[in-house]
């Protein structure tokens, strides 16, 4: 009677994930928590990090299927493998952005190429490690963009095998870019120089905002026919946000779309770092890399900034340049968070999100360069 | 003259290769669509759209 029972409790524990969890499932378990302790308790990023750190966690619970073919945070991970959320994020991105800032000042609009060095240092870097393909070390290089949905795009073309590592890395860095951005930034300036006051920009009427999506789409589309779905799909929600005239379809995308697919997004990313893929050598370097994309950007994109000052009468506050590391509104506001330490009267956030969301022109061009150039469609 | 389509190759001067051209041509491509954005200004002497006139237009 008494074996009956115990085979009985045996065969259900079997049932259960307490026999196959291992030290790596708990050390990622603990990694998850500490992004959700960053989002509740620092207050980084928690659109993205609760979603990641959540479905990191219940994803090192063996036992659960949520991951596997038929869980709901598996077909979230194919909406990402299949390139569909990526789109409809820039979407949602496109109806609630202004580009009134970018189209005020176009001279700005470099910074959004500068600040991508980055990329490119991590892509040598990768290479000389030795441990990596070309079409991988590109794909790793784009996490410098930080511009999550590009990065999962350009991976998913060049190296989707890589793809839990690279949208983890650019993720977490665009939530932790806080912390990432402002030594690199103070290290790069002088008080004086962080401390410049901008003018205002000229007044961008709604013609002018109308016709922008227009215009772009139609480049992109022509230049750029790798990168196109993204950008597209970004000028698409920008220009139903312009007309005023459907409100309502600006509304959904912006918002009920935009929250669905987030929710969606961080899900399956933080899906995608179960212990057994996650944890490997590769991804500490990668991880590296990212971080070093990460600097390298935010470097450039300053230096950018203070090479133009060398032929400027009127000079920029050079904080501006590391906004053009794209990551919006999170590259603005710590632009504008680091200028107003040095000034409490200088608010830099709207002068800042023209190299910001020309970053995202940056990115998606580097990237859209990049395909091209390794024969990838 | 046929151009055959090439790839960079996968060593170490591809990946020095592809960063100053893919470098290069962002900041020429960035640099052409600002000078687009220049051109916008003119836009507002063919007319004027009012923000009222658009969302009464349905």
């Amino acid at each position: 009677m008494i074996e009956q029972l115990l085979g009985l409790l045996l065969s259900l524990v079997d049932q259960t994930g307490l026999r196959s969890i291992t030290l790596g499932n708990i050390f990622m378990m603990i990694v998850g928590a500490v992004l959700i302790y960053l989002a509740l308790a620092k207050k980084y990023e928690p659109f993205l990090l609760l979603g990641i750190g959540f479905a990191c966690i219940v994803s090192n619970v063996p036992g659960s299927d949520l991951t596997a073919p038929g869980g709901l945070f598996f077909y979230a991970f194919r909406g990402i493998e299949l390139v569909i959320i990526p789109p409809l994020i820039f979407l949602g991105v496109g109806a609630m952005t202004d580009f009134g800032p970018m189209i005020s000042r176009p001279s700005l609009m470099i910074l959004g190429a500068a600040a991508h060095a980055g990329i490119f240092i991590a892509i040598i870097l990768a290479k000389m490690s030795g441990m990596f393909t070309i079409t991988e070390a590109g794909a790793i290089g784009i996490i410098g963009g930080a511009d999550g949905p590009m990065a999962i795009f350009v991976t998913m073309k060049l190296a989707p095998h890589l793809l839990p590592q690279i949208a983890v890395a650019a993720y977490s860095y665009m939530a932790l870019m806080p912390l990432i951005q402002p030594p690199v930034m103070k290290l790069l300036t002088s008080k004086a120089e962080r401390s410049i006051e901008m003018t205002q920009s000229r007044p961008v009427s709604r013609l002018e905002k109308i016709v922008f999506p227009f215009v772009i789409a139609i480049i992109v589309n022509l230049l750029l026919p790798p990168v196109a779905p993204l950008i597209t799909m970004l000028m698409l929600g920008n220009m139903l946000r312009e007309v005023l005239m459907v409100e309502r379809l600006a509304n959904t995308a912006a918002n009920d779309l935009m929250n669905v697919i987030t929710i969606t997004l961080t899900v399956a990313v933080g899906s995608t770092m179960a212990a057994d893929r996650f944890l490997t050598y590769k991804t500490l370097v990668i991880l590296g890399l990212g971080l070093v994309a990460f600097i390298g950007g935010t470097a450039s994109g300053v230096i950018g900034a203070k090479i133009m000052n060398l032929f400027r009468k009127e000079k920029i506050n050079p904080l501006l340049g590391s906004a053009g590391i794209a990551s919006v509104p999170i590259a603005a506001r710590v632009a504008h968070v680091v200028a107003l330490k040095e000034n409490p009267y200088n608010f830099l956030i709207m002068h800042a999100m023209g190299p910001n969301l020309a970053g995202v022109f940056g990115t998606a061009i580097s990237g859209g360069i990049m395909l091209a150039l390794l024969g990838v469609k | 003259m046929n151009i055959l389509p090439m790839t960079v190759p996968d060593t170490l001067e591809g990946a020095y290769v592809l960063s100053i051209v893919d470098f290069f041509l962002s900041i020429v491509i960035i640099w052409a669509i600002s000078l687009v954005l220049y051109l916008f200004p003119f836009l507002n002497k063919l007319g004027n759209v009012t923000d009222e006139s658009l969302k009464s237009g349905h």
